[in-house]
């Protein structure tokens, strides 16, 4: 598979990816940083701040955890590939 | 939790691919750690994060000047300078008016026996307004500064950042006069706070 056709494949799986994402750490956040008392419409300064700080690590923990599962699986494919190459 | 990433992803892998290992040469089987590279790994797209491309309802942006006046008036010195004004305005009401009920208004130590002229008792009143309107800003500064910055640092909004900030308020008012004094105006600050949030909540 040629990395065009890679690039293609991830730009479409791309938009559903993001928009799973967003729910999640939608619902997320407001479990953490929200309780349910609702007494007044705006966020109050406490809930702000956790909000930020819930996305921000959200996205760092996003970002790590992609990095790492990418490079297990090509370390796992160099594998398959030397089995592979082994065996033929 | 690496271990078994490594284990469900060798799985993955081989499971379209051993179907096709005898046919298919090497290089056209593994798809998966491509696309994962260009999905999440390091040869992703910068990404324009725009809530409505990534599901939320599509909101205008807002321009940078808005969340800046935004930003400065969630700040903590701003609602500390807001207490500090509103502090000052109510303890100048109220010096004014505990110095109306007061019968040594434009007392004059030198001549205890003389009514004093309106203009000294004018000039009294004024000055203890002025002495309270002072103390009432004071607390109300520190006050709503240290209730601000207990907040940001827990990052909870309920009763209890009032009860610390009234501690440490208090504490530092009477720290000046001694320890004990010191805690006492913890404890009788906190408890204050405590009683008005009470009654808020």
């Amino acid at each position: 598979m040629d990395p065009m056709k890679a690039q293609q494949l991830a730009a479409e799986l791309e938009v559903e990816m993001m928009a799973d994402m967003y729910n999640r750490m939608t619902n997320a956040c407001h479990r953490k940083c929200v309780p349910p008392h609702y007494k007044e419409a705006e966020l109050s300064k406490g809930e702000a701040v956790c909000l930020d700080r819930c996305v921000a690590k959200y996205l760092d923990l996003h970002e790590r955890l992609g990095r790492k599962l990418t490079e297990l699986s090509v370390q796992d494919e160099e594998m398959m590939r030397k089995a592979a190459t082994g065996t033929a | 939790m690496a271990a078994s990433t490594s284990d469900s992803d060798v799985a993955m892998s081989s499971g379209p691919t051993s179907a096709s290992a005898d046919s298919v040469d090497p290089t056209a089987q593994f798809q998966y750690s491509l696309i994962l590279q260009h999905l999440i790994g390091d040869k992703r797209p910068i990404k324009d994060l725009n809530p409505a491309v990534m599901g939320a309802m599509p909101s205008p942006h807002k321009t940078d000047q808005e969340k800046m006046i935004e930003r400065g008036m969630e700040s903590c010195a701003f609602k500390s300078l807001l207490a500090c004004v509103g502090g000052f305005v109510l303890g100048g009401a109220f010096g004014v008016f505990t110095a109306g009920i007061d019968t040594n208004v434009g007392f004059d130590p030198k001549d205890p026996l003389r009514t004093p002229t309106a203009r000294e008792v004018l000039k009294d009143m004024g000055q203890r307004g002025m002495s309270y309107a002072k103390n009432f800003a004071i607390v109300g500064a520190m006050f709503s500064c240290t209730e601000c910055i207990i907040e940001s640092h827990r990052g909870k909004s309920d009763w209890k950042n009032a009860v610390y900030s009234g501690c440490v308020t208090g504490g530092a008012i009477g720290f000046r006069a001694g320890l004990k004094a010191g805690v006492l105006g913890c404890g009788g600050f906190a408890a204050f706070s405590a009683a008005i949030e009470y009654y808020l909540r």
